[in-house]
């Protein structure tokens, strides 16, 4: 008897909801974008589940795009946090506040 | 030996077809991106003015013209529309309508970034090459046959958005706002890949026609997981749509990003967001209406009275402008609402409509901020009819039709998705609507009387605004576009019925 | 097959525990090097999923690529590399009950779709199965079904780079 899949997407639903919760508290925005990766992660788990359950390769190929599109956001992420960061040192999501009405 | 082996074992892929013709505005977008990149690392000295804002230009109008040839195929009555690639991408009158409105989204921010960019020493191609890009995602989420493609459509999108919206480096804003609509795009689009892969466990596809098959067909006894995807979705459909309660990055970033990209912002990519959300929701999902229904009913109440209530109380007007656009979302989404196909013919006439309103008000604003894109308080715009009277006239009309003022493109884009509304039974959400729009043209008569009735006896003269050329064609274009169909909108009506969106098998 | 249990067991415990140390240390490097953890669990999990391929690629992108571009990041932010104060923003509670929200309703979701297995049943003969397993299946589908994902992902991949270099010139 092999584990059964439903094991698999509740793993991945934890995983996404710390994910969630990690990016609403954490102040730090390497450490929120990290959140972002993990319930990224969490979405590949569970694409990889179906296609195991559902028979089908595409939940497999799936992955592929989205860790590409993982890829992509953190390079642009990154430098938008570095142009930030680069001019004020230790900045926090919370120092963000330039921009309030 | 082993070399012929491994040759006479290879199997070839058999590639799907793939209709050049229907892929043609994409591949004119991103040749004219690449064309722009060579451009600028080849030639030594600096091109003319406003080369690359030309280029951009007539990439747009080739990419509308290619979609005209489309119509015509896609509207013949023999031919009609068609997938291609494997079932990847739709061609209907759906994808050809949302080609034209997002080709002008680009365009017309183009014209306004030409000089923006010129005045804050920023020039250089890559503004319009992302908007390109960007553009280009934005197509690809509206011809998308397939969540998948949806889903990367809308990542092209956004990547490209969040790097212009911090493309004003120097100001703090513009970065930090970069910062806000990245975090918070990053983390939308998590929750839309859920909802993929909820739809995709119901149903056994991501492909939008087997899932419509999928569904026609069989009963399923448990929702659970379907529900929970289309909540999911929503989530993320929403979000670029800037629907409340998904709204509040929009204030921020309409804010703090330059003026001609909040004007894209509001033009080309929320007209992506509203083309999946249409295509997949009301076609797509229609054997399950009254499922999401509730939830866009309840999405939509929400976006209209926060958007107006809220705008009443900014005193910035790009951040004004925001909310209204929040409001706007609203309306849209009441055609949504009605999923009907009146309500989605209403819903693609206020897209286009909108899409040359808030273009053109955006446009005001860059050029009213002047240098610095610092002025954007309602105190600049005290007085503008003495100092600019023909700006202050367009303005004017632009604020009137998002008021919805009759003998404006406005009013009949109201009109329309209420009536929509009305013939679906959904009352309660017609008189919110009106309710809400009384409300919010409280907003934009303020600005209008800023504008004609402050004595500027002893106040101090706003500052110099002047009207470069590109910005002039494009406000002109909006007005014309605004008024004219305001008063003869027949020829737009008949496009939008004909642009309903179908759904079509993969057939592979 | 046991030890196939036993396997995801300490697999889940591990990649759930990582995710929580991830989301509460106060030590930026150490989240990144959780997040390896957690990537690394997740991509065992592949393994039992008979997802060789996938679960490659997850470390080589994922742990290769992606957390190493964190630790650059951490190194160009010129973040603090101890102990930081207050890393937790006011909104702790609020940001807890919205959890466990998306959590009770996401397992909701699975539990009432668990009830039957009711997974949509696609009618494949032995030999279509066959063609869905495999590494070889995979490239057969990206080149032909997902071929127009493909070619999106390559504009954004160009849209990635072109950012990329927007945002990292100097003025």
């Amino acid at each position: 008897m092999n584990v059964p899949e439903w094991w698999y997407l509740v793993l991945s639903a934890v995983l996404f909801s710390l994910g969630a919760l990690g990016l609403l508290i954490r102040r730090n925005p390497l450490v929120m974008f990290m959140c972002v990766e993990l319930m990224l992660n969490a979405v590949n788990l569970t694409f990889v589940t179906f296609s195991r359950s559902l028979n089908d390769i595409g939940g497999q190929v799936v992955v592929f795009f989205v860790l590409v599109v993982a890829a992509a956001e953190v390079t642009v992420g990154l430098g938008i946090i570095v142009s930030i960061l680069r001019r004020k040192p230790g900045t926090t999501a919370d120092d963000l506040s330039l921009l309030k009405g | 030996m082993t070399a012929a082996l491994l040759f006479a074992q290879v199997e070839k892929v058999a590639t799907p077809k793939l209709d050049w013709a229907a892929t043609a505005p994409l591949l004119i977008l991103c040749g004219a991106a690449l064309l722009l990149l060579l451009i600028s690392s080849l030639t030594t000295s600096r091109p003319a003015r406003g080369t690359y804002a030309v280029i951009t230009v007539l990439a747009s109008a080739f990419a509308i013209g290619t979609a005209g040839v489309l119509w015509a195929r896609v509207t013949d009555a023999e031919r009609g529309a068609f997938t291609t690639a494997a079932g990847a991408l739709t061609v209907d009158g759906f994808s050809v309508f949302f080609i034209v409105v997002i080709s002008l989204g680009i365009a017309l921010s183009a014209l306004l970034a030409d000089d923006y960019l010129r005045r804050e020493n920023l020039d250089g191609p890559e503004l319009y090459v992302l908007m390109l890009l960007s553009g280009a995602g934005g197509i690809v989420m509206a011809m998308a046959n397939d969540l998948i493609v949806v889903f990367l459509g809308l990542e092209t999108l956004s990547i490209a958005l969040y790097v212009m919206a911090g493309f004003n480096r120097r100001r703090a804003e513009s970065r930090e706002s970069a910062m806000k609509y990245f975090v918070l795009g990053a983390f939308s689009s998590a929750f839309l890949l859920y909802g993929i892969a909820f739809i995709y466990g119901a149903t056994g596809s991501t492909n939008l026609g087997d899932i419509a098959g999928f569904l026609n067909a069989n009963t399923l006894e448990h929702t659970g997981l379907l529900l929970g995807g289309f909540a999911l979705l929503l989530v993320g459909f929403g979000f670029k749509a800037s629907a409340v309660p998904f709204h509040v990055w929009t204030p921020d970033v309409y804010q703090g990003a330059p003026t001609p990209v909040t004007a894209f912002m509001a033009s080309a990519s929320k007209a992506a967001a509203f083309a999946a959300l249409l295509r997949v929701f009301v076609s797509t999902f229609a054997e399950y209406r009254l499922d999401w229904q509730p939830l866009i009913w309840g999405i939509a109440v929400l976006t209209l009275v926060v958007g107006s209530v809220l705008a009443i109380v900014q005193t910035d007007v790009k951040r004004m402008m925001a909310y209204s656009s929040i409001s706007h979302a609203g309306f849209i989404l009441v055609g949504v609402q009605a999923a009907t196909a009146q309500g989605v013919s209403a819903a693609l006439f206020y897209v286009l409509s909108y899409t040359f309103m808030i273009v053109g008000t955006f446009g005001v604003a860059t050029l009213v901020s002047g240098k610095g894109d610092e002025h954007h308080g309602l105190e600049a715009y005290r007085g503008l009819s003495r100092r600019r009277p023909g700006l202050a006239l367009t303005f004017t009309v632009f604020l009137l039709a998002q008021a919805g003022v009759p003998l404006t493109s406005g009013f009949l884009a109201k009109f329309y998705v209420i009536g929509a509304a009305v013939d679906a039974h959904s009352y309660a959400l017609a008189l919110i609507a009106m309710l809400s729009s009384v409300v919010s043209a409280f907003l934009y008569l303020r600005i209008v009387v800023a504008m004609y009735m402050t004595d500027e006896e002893g106040a101090e003269p706003g500052p110099r605004v002047r009207v470069p050329l590109g910005a002039g064609v494009a406000l002109g274009l909006a007005v014309a576009f605004t008024v004219v169909v305001g008063i003869l909108p027949q020829q737009v009506v008949h496009w939008a019925d004909r642009a309903i969106p179908v759904v079509l098998a993969s057939g592979r | 097959m046991i030890a196939q249990n036993i396997a995801f067991g300490i697999l889940a415990a591990s990649s759930v525990l990582a995710a929580i140390r991830m989301v509460t240390t106060k030590n930026v490097v150490h989240a990144a090097l959780y997040l390896v953890v957690v990537l690394g669990s997740v991509a065992a999990n592949y393994i039992l999923l008979a997802a060789e391929f996938v679960a490659v690629v997850q470390l080589l992108v994922y742990i290769g690529a992606i957390v190493v571009l964190f630790l650059f990041g951490v190194m160009l932010t010129r973040a603090k590399l101890g102990h930081e104060g207050e890393l937790d923003n006011d909104q702790r509670g609020l940001a807890a009950v919205t959890a466990l929200l998306i959590l009770g309703i996401l397992g909701y979701v699975l539990v009432d779709y668990f009830g039957d297995d009711k997974l949509p049943q696609l009618n494949r003969t032995h030999e279509q199965l066959n063609a869905t397993r495999g590494t070889g299946a995979v490239g057969n589908a990206i080149f032909s079904t997902y071929l127009i994902p493909f070619e999106v992902v390559s504009v954004l991949l160009l849209a990635a780079l072109v950012g990329a270099i927007v945002l990292a010139r100097r003025d």
